[in-house]
């Protein structure tokens, strides 16, 4: 019961922090900070993304960084060629497993 | 398909979004297949009531903030503790809600308020793109077409992967490498998102910054790298509109 009671509460907590600027118009940003705003996602979201493949296992190291990086690039690449997403990431996806298996074929150790 | 030149009826334009919608949410969920099943087999082998931890993801909506409070909740923590973890996790929804304000402001309060609900990272990374792109995603139900249902399917599909990963956990092999599915997920939702050098250089610092900050307690590091570039990103806007007034 306890746990359903804090897993409710983490859910306010998080309804919170996505409503609070669309509660109320008044709560709006201000007109000054605005233009600023498309900044948030790219920041955020590379936030995330960009630790993860710098160090996919956490930590920086070339047997982990360099294929990842390759990989995000390629990702990159596909995504700018066809605007599609999945292929984007069925490319990237791909090429580390490649990447990945010729290591594991040559002795490399992660 | 309608021929291009029939003029298309406003039912046309919102079936459109909501097909738009559903193909480009299908495929972040199936990019968090695996991580989705991994989330679920971490959160199986918990204490915790099975059913709670699914329903986690109805509740909060929020993998990373999901899997720490199932954590917590294992090894025992305050009830405190739980939710304040989940708040620092999540303060980033902070600034989502401020960026997608301006594009919900003809909505109504409950319509607001149900968005809010939904606004994960992708449902979030979806909208933006979307509602930034010329022509702003269309009239105010296209919006909501699109936005409902990109929120919705991320919401039954995370919450079916997570299932599907309590249940069946533990079958994977552990060799199978999948930790770069998430981060490539997230480059392919912030590329869309980058439409000058200062949301380019916002991306690059945030993630930086973020890495170098990892090391922080609660993931404090992500909001850190996040601030950060914003504020980096603010810099460089200034700096080309001022060069663009002096040309």
């Amino acid at each position: 019961m306890l746990e359903l009671v804090a897993i409710i509460l983490g859910g306010v907590v998080t309804f919170v922090t996505r409503a609070l600027f669309l509660v109320s118009k008044k709560l709006r940003p201000p007109k000054r900070v605005e233009k600023y705003l498309p900044l948030v996602g790219p920041a955020v979201l590379g936030a995330i993304a960009i630790p993860g493949i710098l160090a996919p296992r956490g930590e920086l190291s070339v047997v982990d960084t360099i294929p990842a990086v390759i990989a995000a690039v390629v990702t990159w690449l596909v995504w700018k060629l066809t605007k599609q997403t999945a292929l984007g990431l069925l490319a990237g996806l791909g090429l580390w497993w490649g990447i990945l298996a010729v290591m594991a074929a040559l002795g490399v150790q992660r | 398909m309608t021929a291009p030149d029939v003029p298309l009826t406003e039912d046309d334009r919102v079936r459109s979004a909501r097909r738009a919608a559903l193909r480009a949410a299908g495929v972040i969920v199936a990019s968090y297949i695996p991580f989705g099943i991994a989330a679920g087999a971490a959160m199986g082998a918990t204490s915790v009531d099975p059913l709670v931890s699914i329903l986690s993801s109805p509740i909060i909506f929020a993998g990373a903030a999901q899997i720490a409070a199932v954590q917590l909740l294992h090894v025992g923590a305050a009830l405190g503790v739980v939710v304040l973890t989940v708040a620092v996790i999540n303060a980033r929804h902070l600034l989502y809600s401020a960026a997608l304000a301006p594009h919900l402001a003809e909505w109504t309060l409950g319509q607001r308020m149900g968005a809010a609900f939904l606004l994960a990272d992708p449902v979030y990374a979806l909208a933006a793109a979307r509602f930034d792109a010329p022509g702003g995603g269309g009239g105010d139900r296209e919006k909501r077409a699109f936005y409902v249902t990109a929120g919705l399917t991320c919401l039954v599909g995370w919450t079916a992967l997570l299932a599907i990963g309590i249940v069946v956990g533990g079958f994977i092999p552990e060799w199978v490498p999948f930790e770069l599915a998430i981060p490539l997920t997230f480059l392919l939702l912030t590329l869309p998102l980058i439409k000058n050098r200062a949301g380019l250089v916002a991306a690059a610092v945030a993630g930086i910054v973020a890495l170098v900050a990892h090391g922080l307690p609660l993931g404090i590091g992500l909001m850190v790298g996040a601030v950060v570039g914003v504020a980096v990103g603010a810099i460089v806007l200034n700096l080309s509109e001022r060069r663009v007034v002096d040309a």
